[in-house]
This record gives structure tokens, sequence and C-alpha cells, in this order.
């Protein structure tokens, strides 16, 4: 009987083995699976214990205006995600989940909403340069560049950690974006969830109702 | 006696998986050689915010016994070059391993081609023609439909 039941686990063994050995080999530094979810269960937003207070950032927006982050974002639902325009897969993806999410809202709440854009490549990201990138995804969107020692502090405040551009061997410039979206309650001004990038505009367009509330989606 | 049966029937079938559905399973059989054998899939460009840069994902399969590498990307539509994201950076590499048996997955948040220096902005409904370079094998030809600037491939979740 025990040794039954080692063949059997030798045998499970050796099936788990082979099956792992199908994936896309781990040499791609990626992991292409989440482990087995249910999609219906699968909740795109982490809810924070402890909500980040909103950072205190004073930038200039896409019309070259000074813009204070609290003063501007107080009491409104906001999301605020930090990237780059010359970004072509995630930044872009993140906007434009929102900013679809963000049309299936009635027009008083769309109003209300705050969505936040800080340039993780203030260089290159010029309050022109954002605002004709933001036009093609939303125009309600807020653009913000500055000082990227600013806008650095102030990522860290929120637990994002982005590095300052550099340059490759080949010259070109490199840049990092935030990989997370925060949000923040209209009724207590922090926040208190977190999208990853791999929240889809169905999540989005799931929970910005309730998040125009300030309740939990 | 039917217990050895069983456990010789679960073997095979652990035998079958390791394949992956490949075509040379096993020792003793030829098989295709030493060899990349390589087809693409799941290729899509979401469509761009502005002419000036875009995105591109695809799948290659290698279902060869021999790895090869992805050297390279041309497209009539701009210039493209390959990137690896590592925790929200992206840096240019010069080639992509492509595994024997394995895959080499460009997918959303991940290594992807990079669209630089358009002559035009893809719309959604387009079709954008790319050129795979490899080491070892030929090139391939890829006419990467422009999608939905939201599109996920169905399936890129459960990572099948």
């Amino acid at each position: 009987m025990r040794k039954k039941t080692f063949a059997a686990a030798a045998l499970l063994a050796a099936a788990s083995l082979t099956l792992s050995a199908c994936g896309s080999g781990d040499d791609s530094g990626t992991p292409v699976s989440v482990v087995s979810e249910d999609p219906a269960a699968r909740k795109a937003a982490t809810v924070l214990d402890q909500p980040f207070e909103k950072p205190d950032l004073v930038l200039t927006d896409t019309s070259g205006e000074k813009y204070d982050l609290r003063e501007e974002t107080a009491g409104r639902p906001t999301l605020i995600y930090f990237g780059y325009t010359n970004c072509p897969d995630v930044c872009p993806l993140t906007m434009n989940n929102i900013a679809v999410a963000k049309k299936q809202l009635s027009k008083a709440q769309q109003d209300a909403l705050r969505v936040v854009f800080v340039t993780t490549d203030p260089e290159r990201d010029t309050p022109a340069a954002l605002g004709k990138w933001l036009k093609g995804i939303d125009s309600q969107v807020v653009g913000l560049t500055g000082d990227f020692d600013t806008i650095q502090a102030g990522a860290r405040a929120l637990g994002i950690s982005i590095d300052p551009p550099s340059k490759d061997k080949n010259g070109k410039i490199v840049s990092t974006h935030g990989t997370q979206v925060i949000a923040f309650s209209p009724k207590t001004d922090g926040g208190y969830l977190l999208y990853g990038e791999d929240a889809t505009v169905d999540d989005y367009t799931k929970d910005l109702p309730s998040i125009v509330k300030g309740e939990r989606p | 006696m039917s217990r050895p049966a069983l456990s010789a029937a679960v073997l095979v079938g652990a035998l079958f998986l390791a394949g992956c559905g490949a075509d040379d399973s096993g020792p003793g059989t030829d098989g295709s050689g030493s060899r990349a054998d390589l087809s693409v899939g799941t290729a899509y460009m979401p469509q761009p915010v502005s002419d000036s840069m875009a995105a591109g994902f695809l799948t290659v399969t290698n279902d060869g016994a021999a790895a090869d590498e992805l050297t390279g990307v041309t497209s009539d539509v701009g210039e493209v070059t390959v990137h690896k994201t590592v925790d929200g950076t992206m840096r240019e590499v010069d080639t992509l391993p492509v595994p024997a048996h394995g895959k080499l997955v460009l997918q959303s948040g991940g290594d992807h081609l990079m669209f630089d220096k358009m002559k035009r902005k893809p719309k959604e409904g387009q079709e954008v023609a790319v050129e795979l370079h490899f080491a070892d094998s030929g090139p391939v030809t890829v006419e990467m439909p422009v999608e939905a600037a939201t599109y996920r491939p169905s399936g890129e979740r459960s990572g099948h």
C-alpha cells in the first residue's frame, strides 16, 4: 500500500514536471500565466487598508498653468497614473482603458472625475507634447509635467518607484512608467484603491461608478 | 494485475503531455532533426494614440528541436525595434530567444515590438505588415491586424 502511494506520487510529480516544461520557458523573465482564477470572482482593485495621502504635487498642466494636485482635486474622485508619452505599450493602454470606461459614466460623473497623468519623462513631455498626446485619448485628462525630482517624490509617496530617464547604449532614452493606477475617494481624498497594469477596460468600467461615489467596487 | 496496466497508461499520458503536441515526441523517432520550426500567431497592434509610436504583439511558436533567436523586425510602416519590459522600464534588445519546443511571447506589459517614426497612423481595422528575421530560420511575414486601443487577446489571462 505504501509502495503504491509512492509510485503514484512519483508519477504525479513526473506529470507535473513535464507539464511545467510546456510553458513558454522561464528565460523570458515574464510570467505568462496567472494561476487559474475564476474570472467572475476576480477583482481588479486592491483595496488599501491604509489609504495613501494625496501627494503634495504642484506641477504644470498642459496649458502651461500651475496645477496644485491637492487643491484642484479636493473632494473629487481622482485617478492618478505615472507614465510618459514615448511609451508604446502600457501607458497608452492604461490611459485608454480609463478613458473608454469613463465614457460609460453619466456626463456629470465624467465632469466630476479627475484623471491625472503625471509624466515620468518631463524633459520630452513638455506641456504641449503632453497635451497633444492626451487629446488623442481624452481631452479631459489632466496632464502634468515639471521637475523630475518633484514627480519622483510624489510617485514615491504613493509607493510607485520611477527612475530618471537615462540613455541606453544606442543613445536612446529609456524611461520608466508606474505600474499602478491609484484611485482617490471624493469623500476622504485618500488613495484607497490600487490597480495593476493588467486591469482591463472592463475592470474600470465595472469599478468607476463606485469610485465616483467613493465606494468600494 | 490491473494496477500495473493503469500505471502504464498514466505514464504514457505523462509522456504524451511532455511532448507538448510536437510531432517528434519520444526517443527512437527521428523527428525533424535539430532545426527550429517556427510559426507566428496572435499578432496584433493596438491602435496607437499618435503617428509617432505604436506597439506590436505576437507569439512565435517553435515546434522544432533547436532554439532560434528573433534578431530583427522590419516593416514598411516605420522603424521597428524589439523591447523588453522589466519593472516598468523598457529597454531595446538586439535579440530575443525562441526556445526549442517553446514560445517567444510578446505581450502587453512584457516584451513587445516598438514602432517608431511611422509614416502613417495605423487605424483599427487596417493591417500592418511586418517581417520577422531570425538567426537560423528564414524570415516570416506577418499581417498584423490593428485592433482597438484597449484590445486584449482573449485568453491572455489564463496564459494559454
